[in-house]
């Protein structure tokens, strides 16, 4: 178990000093930092001061070294349009987007599983039918088209919930969360509505052939030749097998989720990192552009750990695989 | 646990218990965050929009953008490059103390040590305290338009930043924790500050002792970003939000067919041109009709620039791209700016006959294939004017390729060359006089002298060279209108650039909210009225 957790480390570590290279060849590829903070009415010597200032005239190799040394210190640098250190505002932003993508992570799962599972089990129903062709339209409906069609139901028609913001927020240590707050949930629903939609539909399908496949198994049939009800052979012995593959694919599934939430945070103005990002490339603004990708690579070479973890908690013959190849 | 809505300064709370029982809080909302709360630390507009609130230039800009007493109620030229300004008496900042000749004085010497915004207020010297009422600023070279650019000189409390340990800039790729000045503000302006998270919204209070006129009824305002159009105006039909800066040009004709909302327009200080390379041998991104790089510079021939000027029909780009939301130019100003000739603005005209006619008179009757590079944003409908453009031109046998980039791109390739023969560009002025224009923009270009740097296609003419000479150096008035009838007339004739509109600015409100907007996009609090 641990030679995995290593590996998986390493690799891990890998990946996001990958990253750090590319994102740091990127963000030169992106535009002209001096020009994007001065304007571009600005005089040659204002602009020769200032890309001295940012070391921009030194050799990337050298400005990369120190980018990565002060990366692993916690330190990148001070947003060039926000003028405030990029750590703190990668910090302040987390939790927002945290929770907008759990919370679609969650909606998906509770909405995306029963349907799966009915669709399976009543299968030659016409719902079921329904359900799975609706799904589609589901899957590619685009989340800013959903996210516009909720505002103009639920806030110009309805009135019932906002249509931007995060509503008020409560801080717990330097976690500040709208979750307890009756307006920080009532705009957290479409938001993480609008994101969950096209992943409920994915669910669900996933779901449904999966636990067709299990209910065609010798033990779902001996179970129902032992005269088990229905209903207990559908939720605890086909249910529980089809929930392995639902887990990577939650997994995978929340990466997504936190990088589609640049959309639903751009359209319902979400102060998360995907705003954040968003600005950030309009301005040029590198060390936050730079910052979020680390961050990005960081966080889904994580899940992807946690996940392996789990598969491998899961499936014991997988222990034995890696433990073989590994030695 | 703490609420950040209960968050607030000693002085917010304070002015807040004064404010009476029925108070009018306006919540507006505009495209981007502020980004700080440093006047000097940043030349965003928006940004600059929202700290004016709270902040007083030197001289005051009146809702026609014309120069009126704010902080300094007169000012007069010395001679010897020196500009006196009076200092109003008074004048108190949010926390109580007095503003001092001592403190404008300290505030145009840290604007001037950031040495970012040097181009927004030329080269000043010094800046002293006479004496308690007197402010002396010394410029390196004659500036007759000095009092301009202090508008947009923001005054700060010494004392305040001092005991606050920001006396100065907080600084840009400096290690360390967050400048104070950044979420916090003391000014004396109509309002102030009472909460500012740069990613979600920015508070303000009415300042009950402000010195100068209130004709409004605000006593708190509110503005969130809010990125999205659509979002934007959802806001403003659901009652989040009373009024939008910026709503989008597809929506206006619906907001106003919806009870309850009205929509405002006022040109913006800012014209959009199609500028063509003026000295360059050979045109860039340039061939011949068969596909050939062209060996000469066809933008250089004065019946090629006419023949543009001819094809384009800037009325119908107005009509039909802009949706009638934008007015055509025709000189290299607009009203508001210091310098603009009512008279002279007349526009070419459309006649793609006289633009044929030219062309073959020009050697290229069967015209030539170039690239029109496009800024894809930062101004409206870049895109579809660009392809409008190509169309008509095409009309008359010249086939542009439009080559769309994004600002940052774009920007590079004019700060880093420029390598562009022909483009789109917005052409403003830093200091909303007509003189920046011809020395930053027609200005035959020579970077080390700092001449013309923003003369992106390389434009030249000798008379507007001269008038760009002559300009800066002369006080007299009479002398100065003469310089700008004669360097706009010859900027037309030559066609230094096809001008095309200035587009509008364009905010929706509710029907209770009246909301004068001024030129610069300013939303001016003290002067917004909210009724029943």
């Amino acid at each position: 178990m641990l030679s995995i957790l290593v590996q998986r480390s390493l690799h891990a570590v890998l990946v996001i000093l990958v990253v750090s290279v590319l994102a740091f060849l990127l963000t030169s590829l992106v535009g002209d930092p001096v020009a994007s903070i001065l304007g571009i009415q600005a005089t040659p010597e204002d602009r020769a001061i200032l890309a001295e200032r940012l070391r921009l005239d030194e050799p990337w190799v050298v400005r990369y070294l120190s980018f990565l040394g002060g990366a692993i210190q916690g330190e990148f640098g001070i947003s060039y349009s926000a003028q405030r250190p990029v750590g703190d505002l990668l910090l302040e932003r987390i939790p927002a987007t945290m929770e907008l993508a759990f919370s679609a992570l969650i909606l998906s799962l509770a909405i995306g599983i029963p349907l799966g599972v009915f669709a399976a089990v009543y299968r030659d129903s016409w719902v079921s039918s329904a359900l799975m062709v609706g799904s589609i339209v589901g899957v590619s409906l685009p989340t800013f088209v959903v996210g516009i069609l909720l505002i103009f139901l639920f806030s110009v028609h309805l009135g019932w919930l906002p249509s931007f913001g995060r509503g008020e927020t409560v801080d717990i240590g330097w976690w500040s969360t709208g979750l307890l707050t009756w307006s920080g949930l009532k705009a957290l629903i479409m938001p993480a509505l609008s994101l969950a939609i096209s992943q409920v539909a994915l669910i669900a399908r996933l779901v449904r052939a999966e636990m067709l496949e299990v209910l065609q198994t010798d033990y779902v049939r001996f179970a129902r030749a032992r005269g088990l009800a229905p209903r207990k052979i559908n939720l605890s012995h086909a249910l529980r097998n089809t929930l392995i593959p639902i887990i990577t694919v939650s997994g995978i599934q929340l990466g997504f989720l936190v990088a589609f939430a640049i959309v639903a945070e751009a359209v319902f103005q979400w102060p998360g990192l995907g705003l954040l990002f968003l600005q950030a490339l309009g301005n040029t603004d590198l060390p936050v552009i730079a910052a979020f990708l680390m961050l990005a690579a960081f966080f889904f070479s994580a899940i992807n750990i946690v996940v392996d973890m789990l598969y491998a908690v899961a499936d014991p013959r997988l222990r034995v695989k890696v433990a073989l190849g590994s030695t | 646990m703490l609420k950040h809505t209960i968050m607030a300064t000693a002085t917010a709370v304070a002015l807040a218990m004064a404010a009476p029982a029925s108070a009018e809080t306006l919540r507006f909302a505009g495209t981007t965050p502020a980004l700080t709360m440093d006047p000097h630390a940043t030349n965003d507009f928006v940004t600059t929009a929202i700290f004016r609130q709270v902040y007083d230039s030197v001289v005051g800009l009146s809702l026609d953008m014309e120069l009126v007493p704010s902080i300094a109620t007169s000012w007069e030229y010395l001679g010897d490059n020196t500009w006196r300004f009076h200092i109003r008496e008074g004048v108190t900042f949010h926390d109580g103390t007095p503003l001092t000749a001592e403190d404008v004085a300290f505030s145009i010497m840290r604007q001037k040590d950031s040495r970012f915004y040097t181009s927004l207020f030329g080269d000043v010297a010094e800046a002293t305290a006479v004496d308690d009422q007197t402010v002396d600023v010394v410029s390196n070279n004659p500036d007759p338009i000095l009092p301009r650019k202090m508008s947009r000189m923001f005054v700060m409390s010494r004392a305040w930043l001092e005991a606050n340990d920001s006396l100065e800039i907080p600084d840009l790729g400096a290690e360390g924790a967050e400048g104070f000045t950044v979420r916090n503000a003391n000014g004396t302006g109509p309002m102030a500050l009472t909460e500012h998270d740069p990613s979600v919204r920015t508070s303000f209070v009415r300042n009950e002792d402000y010195w100068g006129d209130f004709p409004g009824n605000v006593d708190e305002a509110v503005y969130s970003p809010i990125g999205s159009g659509p979002t934007r105006v959802a806001a403003l039909l659901s009652g989040e939000v009373q009024l939008i800066i910026d709503l989008p040009l597809q929506d206006v004709e619906r907001l106003e067919n919806t009870d309850g909302f009205h929509v405002e327009q006022e040109p913006q200080l800012l014209f959009m041109q199609l500028e063509m390379d003026g000295t360059r041998d050979v045109a860039l991104d340039t061939w011949t009709n068969d596909g050939e790089p062209i060996t000469d510079n066809p933008f250089r021939d004065v019946r090629v620039r006419q023949a543009i000027a001819h094809a384009v029909d800037a009325d119908l780009i107005v009509d039909r791209v802009m949706r009638g939301d934008a007015r055509v130019v025709g000189i290299p100003s607009v009203p508001g700016f210091g310098g603009y000739q009512a008279d002279l603005d007349q526009p070419w005209g459309y006649d793609a006959d006289a633009a044929r006619a030219l062309l073959a008179e020009a050697g290229y009757p069967d015209g030539f294939i170039t690239q029109l590079n496009c800024p894809l944003e930062r101004y409206v409908n870049t895109e579809e004017i660009c392809r409008a453009v190509a169309g008509m031109l095409d009309r008359v046998g010249i086939e542009v390729r439009v080559n769309g980039m994004v600002w940052p791109e774009f920007a590079r390739m004019l700060v880093n060359g420029p390598t562009s023969s022909f483009h789109l560009i917005g052409n403003g002025a830093n200091s909303f006089d007509s003189q920046d224009t011809f020395t930053a923009t027609m200005m035959t270009r020579d970077a080390d002298a700092n001449e013309g740097f923003f003369n992106w296609a390389l434009y030249s003419n000798e008379t507007v060279d001269q008038v760009s000479r002559e300009l800066p150096v002369t006080f007299d008035e009479a002398r100065r209108e003469e310089l700008y009838r004669m360097g706009m007339e010859a900027a037309r004739d030559t066609i230094s650039a096809v001008y095309l509109h200035q587009p509008m600015i364009t905010w929706g409100m509710q029907d209770t909210v009246e909301a004068p907007i001024r030129g610069d996009a300013t939303l001016t609090l003290q002067n917004v009225t909210i009724g029943e």
